[in-house]
């Protein structure tokens, strides 16, 4: 049944979020709070070098300091075989994951884990890895993408050959994969140009900042029965790659999930879980592993950083005729980086009718990336964006324009595949041109720009209980982490059709053993996905409280109307009856067939695709290269905003990470290859003070997929502002930044440049 | 962190009997700087005697035309201070932008002002108002107390316990934050008296100092103008992940013509 279009009591208002008040108060278990009786520290040797051979690791003088209950390296995991799985976002391989939480023959960046301790005392565990000594044969290092795509650039893996090119290569490369996808005719396209633009722009890795370092405590029992309490974006993806990883079959492994502190994609995938189990099944003691920000920095994250090479063709009235981007992403230390969502998000938003589109996966020196919002989308939209702007510029169009001319709408056939239905690009476009931020005045030394952002959402495998008590009230549960408000939207779209107010149901995260699989909190599936499951739950258990009526009253269930959370007797009944609430019907559910609740577990298809456009006025301090962000106004299409307050936090806190990264976040290395900056005092992430306050307009064209019209909305808000940000500095300033991030020295080098 | 004593005397003359008798002890402050320290095992003292316990070296107070702040007043205390709002409104300003509401919420100037990191804005106050630094056994002038990076004219056993500063007849601060960490990458101090115009810079090079050659400008025109034309030299200046010499360099002019500026 869909509520599209209905009247709703629910859905659309602004109650009081459940977590909140645990948050706030300091209540809520985080990954790090939990503890068990008899647990031990576990703390993780890792690597000072960018690149080196393991040659031999000494562990004896560490076991044998009081306190210490074992040590792991990678001889106590199984040496696993290349399987590819589907992370959420991204592609991973089974071995890398292994290699990737215990190194094995080869450290491949600095931070690097190479073995482990658990000890009766994190000052005894952290004692111990002083103890550890290894033998390093070190080697050359590499660490950006085009230096790691060079002919004589220093291997990671002498096993890699690239895919994706014809003949198949005879000698290992740092490029995993090229990709490449066309439409039309791309020559053709650039001859009927009138004009043509050729840029290039770059982008260091930035990481997540997930404010909750990863934590986990894991218990083996004597049975082999496995217990892992831990902070991440899916139990289930926790549990079976901790199977896969270990050899331990996945009904031994019960994963409970602890509230979390932030995850952004980064949380997708296991680091500390397989090795705290390592190091509970060899001491017998259940053990907690927890990182330091350092170690966040140094060995988890980021977002790959990319060059991205950009060309544009249009006639003079601004109708693209061709387009070409290539697309060069790190991966870190093993392939995987999201250079095909970023492939297929470049062109995304546009009818073009000609387009090539090619991208390159490369391995090199750095962590391996991990998902972070919209995976690889802000890289590629970072340079279209910027090169539709400056193209704009060259044809004397104003941008928005440009982009009006050009919108994908529902029809158009995307450069990637897909015939676009139900989009609402061109209602953000619309909506730009309507706000008051468009035509408002500026200053001297400020400037406007605009970009748009996509990303495709996705649904997948969820489980959802509803589970009403003897008092009316109800509890839903389902299997996924709640990183942005899932238990809120849930359980208001579960009040919704029961037709009781949201205080009356509670929504819970159930662990492995309590819910059916669910896969993990990632590409904005939960409230399309598990929202639909819960809402199909409630849904039966409304029939199932109809049902109930009946038989109380002795009639047909089909003569039984649910309104407002009262059965109602309909048809030739009408009025026979007194209405019976669902408390009543509740508490006499022993005598009319048992508790009343549905499971209800699906493959959900048909998440709708996210579009946004942004507005942002600088102001450029010409002295010292300062960018200050004055305005800010997030526009996104968000089929139907269950808890209005909810999305626009999520549009805000993406903007957030999306000027971070435009003016200030970086990877930064030193010559050796170590990270000069695994810090918040030297990690630039912006906070409250640096920004004003971001203004949304949610746009809502419904998702007739989902009941409610609900489209994934927390990753398009972070594809925007790196151009949004660039486009305004130029329109400030008079000078085009094509390299990130936009930091004040940077800016000031580029102003010098333009007036020299 | 390793392992310590913790003191919490009510005297000055308990802490230097423990100091006396404890050579690893340190002295804690606001404990900005010293507790990452301790977290971080950089530092392995035997003791630690924090001073919050002495109430004698709290406060602010005016003396003749001076203004004289007790070491352990916190920053947010010198910020919303009416005596120093009035008295030395750029000294308030200064206070109200370290670091962030946590760190002016614990730091103190004394603790500043020992630690003497070279990015900390209260040297550049200092040294630029002409300040004195009281301690147990003394009182330095700003020019010989701050002596080099994370280095000063304190003996191990001496304590500060004041820091008076004279009234400028205008003054201003401006620096160039670190995004991250608020922690100057630039900050320059200029303090106009009847009879000189002192200029400090702060987060430009390993220890705060002086320009002579904008204070002589600044002594015969007192403008943003007089100034515009002097160059920093880099050498000796800071280079690291967060800014260049170069661009230190070219900040300090721009924040000394701006502070000019506020000066009014």
């Amino acid at each position: 049944m869909t509520f599209i279009g209905k009247d709703l009591k629910v859905v659309g208002t602004r109650p009081i979020r459940p977590d909140g008040v645990d948050k706030v108060t300091g209540r809520a278990n985080f990954g790090a709070d939990m503890t068990m009786p008899g647990m031990i520290w576990g703390k993780i040797k890792r690597s000072p070098h960018a690149h080196a051979r393991i040659k031999r690791i000494y562990t004896e003088k560490a076991l044998s300091l009081p306190g210490v209950k074992a040590v792991v390296t990678a001889a106590d995991f199984p040496d696993i075989a290349a399987e590819e799985a589907f992370a959420g976002e991204a592609i991973m391989d089974f071995r890398d994951l292994s290699r990737n939480c215990m190194a094995r023959g080869k450290v491949l960046y600095d931070g690097h884990a190479v073995a482990a301790v658990a000890a009766t005392s994190p000052a005894i565990a952290e004692a111990a890895l002083d103890l550890i000594e290894i033998e390093y044969e070190v080697l050359p290092f590499v660490i950006d993408v085009e230096a790691a795509m060079a002919e004589d650039a220093p291997l990671l893996h002498d096993t890699l050959f690239t895919q994706g090119v014809e003949p198949k290569p005879s000698r290992p490369s740092n490029i995993a994969k090229r990709i490449n996808f066309t439409k039309g005719d791309v020559e053709a396209g650039f001859r009927e140009a009138d004009h043509i633009i050729e840029r290039r722009y770059t982008g260091k890795p930035v990481h997540q900042g997930y404010i909750e370092p990863h934590a986990c405590v894991a218990a083996v029992a004597a049975d082999g029965q496995c217990m892992i309490w831990s902070s991440s974006q899916g139990h289930f993806m926790v549990r079976q790659y901790c199977a896969h990883l270990l050899g331990i079959d996945i009904s031994n492994i019960r994963a409970m999930p602890a509230e979390i502190g932030g995850g952004f994609g980064g949380k997708t995938l296991v680091y500390l879980e397989p090795v705290a189990l390592a190091l509970a099944r060899k001491s017998g003691r259940p053990v907690k592993i927890v990182m330091t920000r350092e170690e966040v920095f140094r060995a988890s994250g980021p977002a790959a950083g990319s060059v991205v090479e950009v060309k544009l063709g249009a006639k003079k009235d601004g109708r693209l005729t061709a387009g070409e981007v290539v697309l060069k992403y790190q991966a870190g230390a093993f392939p995987g980086s999201p250079v095909g969502p970023g492939c297929m998000c470049a062109f995304a938003m546009y009818d073009l009718p000609n387009a090539s589109v090619t991208g390159y996966d490369v391995v090199c020196n750095r962590p391996k990336v991990a998902a972070y919002r919209a995976p690889g989308a802000p890289n590629a939209s970072w340079g279209v964006e910027s090169c539709l702007d400056e193209l704009a510029i060259e044809l004397g169009i104003d941008p928005l324009s440009l982009r009006e001319k050009n919108a994908a709408r529902d029809g158009t056939k995307a450069v990637h595949g897909p015939t676009w239905q139900n989009i609402g690009y061109a209602e953000t476009l619309a909506a730009v041109r309507a706000h008051p931020h468009w035509t408002a005045p500026l200053g001297p030394g400020q400037g406007r720009g605009i970009a748009s952002g996509f990303w495709f959402n996705i649904g997948g495998e969820s489980s959802a209980a509803v589970h009403i008590a003897e008092d009316g009230t109800a509890a839903v549960a389902t299997g996924n982490p709640d990183i942005g408000g899932s238990r809120a939207s849930i359980a208001m779209m579960v009040a919704e059709v029961l037709g009781i107010p949201v205080e009356r149901v509670r929504a819970i995260v159930a662990d492995t053993a309590s819910i059916g699989y669910t896969f993990l909190t990632g590409g904005s599936r939960v409230t399309f996905a598990t929202g639909m499951a819960a809402t199909e739950a409630a849904e039966r258990v409304v029939e199932e409280l109809k049902k109930r009526a009946a038989m109380m009253w002795e009639i047909s269930p089909e003569a039984v109307e649910w309104r407002d959370g009262m059965a109602y007797p309909a048809g030739p009944n009408a009025g026979a009856f007194e209405p019976l609430s669902l408390g009543e019907i509740a508490f006499r559910s022993a005598r009319t067939g048992g508790p009343i609740s549905a499971e209800l577990s699906i493959n959900a298809q048909g998440a709708g695709p996210g579009f946004g456009t942004h507005i942002c006025d600088v102001e450029v301090d010409r002295e010292t290269g300062a960018v200050k962000i004055l305005r800010y106004t997030a526009i996104q299409d968000v089929g139907r905003a269950i808890h209005p307050a909810y999305v626009e936090g999520q549009l805000q806190g993406g903007v957030t990470q999306g000027i971070g990264w435009a003016l200030n976040e970086e990877y930064i290395y030193d010559g050796e290859g170590r990270l000069d900056n695994p810090g918040f005092l030297d990690y630039r992430i912006p906070v409250a003070s640096d920004l004003p306050m971001i203004d949304t307009v949610l746009v809502e064209v419904p998702n007739p997929r989902h009941p409610f019209g609900a489209r994934g909305v927390g990753e398009v808000p972070i594809v925007p502002p790196t151009a949004a940000v660039a486009n305004a500095i130029y329109r400030a300033a008079g000078v085009r930044l094509r390299d990130l991030p936009m930091s004040p020295p940077h800016v000031l080098a580029a102003l010098d440049k333009s007036d020299g | 962190m390793y392992e310590f004593e913790y003191h919490r005397p009510a005297n000055l003359d308990e802490v230097g009997r423990i100091l006396g008798a404890r050579e690893e002890a340190k002295i804690v402050a606001g404990g900005m700087t010293l507790i990452p320290t301790l977290k971080q095992r950089l530092a392995h003292p035997s003791d630690l005697i924090d001073l919050g316990a002495i109430s004698s070296l709290r406060g602010i107070r005016e003396e003749g035309d001076r203004i004289v702040i007790g070491a352990m007043t916190r920053h947010v205390e010198v910020e919303r201070s009416a005596i120093v709002q009035r008295g030395i409104p750029a000294l308030a300003a200064l206070a109200g932008h370290i670091g962030d509401p946590a760190v002016r919420n614990r730091g103190t100037i004394g603790g500043s002002i020992a630690n003497n990191d070279p990015a900390a804005d209260y040297p550049a106050a200092v040294l630029a108002l002409g300040g004195s630094v009281k301690t147990t056994k003394r009182e330095i002038a700003a020019d010989p107390f701050f002596t080099g990076m994370f280095e000063t004219a304190l003996d191990p056993s001496e304590i500060i316990t004041a820091v008076s500063f004279p009234k400028p007849q205008a003054a201003a601060y401006q620096k160039f934050p670190n995004p991250a960490s608020r922690y100057a990458i630039a900050g320059v101090f200029v303090a106009r008296f009847p009879n000189a115009v002192r200029v400090a810079v702060t987060g430009a090079a390993p220890c705060v100092f002086r320009v002579p050659e904008m204070e002589a400008a600044l002594s015969r025109s007192f403008s943003a103008d007089a100034i515009k034309d002097i160059k920093i030299p880099e050498g000796g200046l800071n280079t690291d992940i967060h800014a260049s010499a170069e661009y230190r360099a070219h900040l300090v002019g721009v924040m000394a013509r701006r502070a000019v500026a506020a000066c009014g």
